[in-house]
């Protein structure tokens, strides 16, 4: 390559990467401000509304029994819906025996049993077996004033939660479709039990880092949506009026979709469809972090494979007369982000490869270069690579968990801007699989969980 | 707007792009011709653009004359890029936004290039206060990166609040609230 052309090429890539990093600096700027000025709301009388708690579950007979236990005592008044996606283990056994409630039946247990070869197709089609099932129950009830709550085997929302969705600017107000709650990591002070030494210390920042991640970033994208119209819906601690479904669910009564990130997709249906969406922090759902690196990776791999799939609703999104231009702008940034971490790993790269061929061919001008000045351009921008990231630790400690030192909050900064990195990892692998048409997956694994039993939770299609 | 005409408009712009890639080193020149514009008239003495070098003599006249060569790696060219390209894909995806999203395109670019003049005049102006050595080292190194991000900031948040302003989605529909 010509000393021209080299140039060109180096002058591009860091044109591209200035930009991507301006970008992205400015984009933190404008989600932490609403953030640190966010002040709890007003709760709404939950009597208002009927409640309605679906847990899918597979393979959770060690924890299903805690859940409906801490569902029913904390929130009487709401039926819980168990969808046993054709367990090999007791789950079904277990919801069956409390609902019998040792012959004193408890009717607002409900069991979603599905069996193979319809089972197993995926979350999307577990949930849509429940919704059928409780647009049956529900009857003539008003649509509107049910609201469906997906949560987690391990999820606990919190005891105010119905309080909180209920408030006049959430379920109060007609135009809100569905609300989803702050999630938070409720084993982040615990230690993975049996780990010792730099497994256990490693878990733990496993852990902190999720809770982080959840409670700050997320939860500041999710704020700054609020803004332009277009809050995510997630896996636990999803609240939607039954109305809204109904509107989105067609013929075959299927308000959930297929894709891996079926979450998400329902919150991009829900929004050109017309409905609003909300978030609140008031409330949150307390859920299972991961301690193990190798299942972290794989559950943003499919979160990753997820979002990728959903860049076939960018004509919806832009088309869609519910949804303002920045509204639609915002959600293609999200769907943009694994295409541009492929991107970013090819071109973050190349200056510094560019760098390395010059420093073999010219190492005194390339010394007389770094010490003449260019030592302060890698400072500057490696501090515009890390403070974005960096600045969600002294956050966290301060808005979120105010324990330890100010200096403990910047190691949690950095070990978050060090945890961010593994998004380039399963960016790869999302796309290698997605290239393969692998589209199936393994259930994550719980923490107490040693080995998964049975195939895969959705099958390849 | 009918989707065609932003398909055409989308088509354009990439084309755009492209043509400023092939074009880059003419564009240089003419960010040199711009300096050799605006420094004298902001008092730094008579500066001289060279275009067979893509360099710019400046401070002719006085103590503290300089040549400087703009790179590849200098000129803002490949910073508006992006912005022609995400305009290509909003007028691709929304024609009904065009009208604004050139618009937009129009004052953020020359917010890039007015910032890549103030880096020039940076560096002019430090060379003229610091000396040769000490002016350029600091002009051409942090001044120079910080200008270039605070200048792509403030660009990229004018182009999408002006491409993107507009107001808020309409309700849900009207059958579920009668529900």
């Amino acid at each position: 390559m010509s000393t021209g052309a080299l140039d060109l090429l180096l002058g591009m890539t860091q044109a591209m990467a200035l930009t991507m990093s301006v970008a992205f600096i400015t984009y933190v700027i404008m989600i932490i401000i609403p953030y640190l000025r966010y002040k709890a709301r007003p709760t709404g009388d939950p009597a208002a509304f009927s409640w309605h708690f679906i847990v899918p579950c597979r393979d959770e007979e060690a924890v299903i029994q805690k859940t409906i236990d801490y569902l029913r005592t904390t929130f009487p008044q709401a039926h819980v819906w168990v969808i046993d996606d054709d367990s090999d283990d007791r789950t079904a056994g277990v919801v069956r025996s409390m609902r019998r409630n040792g012959g004193n039946r408890d009717e607002n247990i409900h069991l979603v049993e599905r069996v193979r070869p319809y089972a197993r197709t995926g979350k999307g089609d577990a949930l849509n077996a429940a919704y059928r099932e409780l647009r049956e129950f529900v009857g003539f009830m008003n649509p509107h004033r049910c609201v469906v709550v997906v949560v987690d085997a391990d999820g606990r929302p919190s005891p105010n939660a119905l309080e909180v969705c209920s408030a006049k600017h959430l379920f109060g107000d007609s135009r809100i479709g569905a609300v989803q709650m702050d999630v938070r990591m409720v084993n982040r002070d615990v230690p993975e039990a049996g780990a010792r030494g730099f497994r256990r210390w490693f878990g733990m920042g496993m852990v902190r880092m999720q809770d982080l991640e959840f409670r700050t970033a997320i939860s500041a994208i999710q704020m700054s949506r609020g803004y332009t119209g277009t809050i995510a819906m997630g896996g636990n601690g999803q609240f939607t009026r039954l109305s809204a479904l109904d509107s989105i669910a067609g013929g075959t009564g299927s308000p959930w979709r297929g894709s891996l990130l079926e979450d998400f997709e329902l919150g991009v249906h829900l929004l050109t469809e017309g409905w609003h969406t909300g978030y609140t922090r008031d409330a949150w759902v307390d859920q299972e972090a991961l301690y193990s690196l190798r299942r972290f990776l794989a559950q943003r791999t499919r979160w990753g494979q997820g979002t990728m799939q959903c860049m076939r609703y960018a004509p919806r999104i832009w088309d869609s007369k519910h949804l303002t231009t920045i509204g639609a702008a915002e959600m293609m940034y999200y769907l943009l982000q694994p295409w541009m971490q492929l991107l970013g790993t090819m071109i973050y790269p190349i200056p510094f490869v560019l760098l390395g061929i010059r420093t073999w061919n010219e190492p005194a001008a390339v010394a007389t270069w770094f010490t003449d000045g260019a030592w302060i351009l890698f400072a500057v921008y490696g501090l515009f690579g890390l403070l974005p990231f960096l600045v969600w630790g002294p956050i966290y400690w301060w808005k979120c968990e105010r324990k330890g030192s100010f200096f403990q909050s910047l190691l949690w900064g950095l070990g978050y801007a060090t945890y961010i990195y593994t998004f380039y990892i399963t960016s790869w692998r999302a796309m290698i699989r997605l290239l393969r048409g692998q589209n199936g997956w393994a259930k994550t694994r719980r923490n107490t969980e040693e080995k998964v039993r049975g195939a895969v939770v959705a099958l390849d299609h | 707007m009918n989707k065609y005409f932003g398909r055409i408009v989308a088509l354009l712009l990439a084309v755009v792009a492209v043509a400023l890639v092939v074009v880059e080193r003419s564009y240089r020149v003419l960010e040199m011709e711009l300096s050799a514009i605006l420094l004298p008239a902001l008092g730094f003495g008579r500066a001289l653009a060279i275009p067979e070098r893509e360099s710019l003599i400046f401070g002719i006249g006085t103590n503290y004359t300089l040549g400087l060569r703009m790179t590849p790696e200098c000129t803002s060219v490949f910073l508006v890029i992006p912005l022609v390209l995400i305009a290509s894909l909003m007028a691709f995806f929304r024609p009904q936004a065009i009208g604004k999203v050139l618009w937009a395109l129009g004052i953020g670019g020359a917010v890039l290039i007015l910032t890549n003049q103030l880096r020039m005049i940076n560096i002019v102006y430090l060379v003229k206060t610091l000396g040769t050595e000490r002016g350029y080292y600091w002009g051409h190194t942090f001044g120079g990166s910080m200008i270039s991000v605070i200048g792509g900031a403030v660009a990229l948040v004018l182009f999408v609040w002006l491409a993107t302003r507009g107001r808020r989605a309409p309700s849900k529909p009207k059958k579920a609230v009668a529900a």
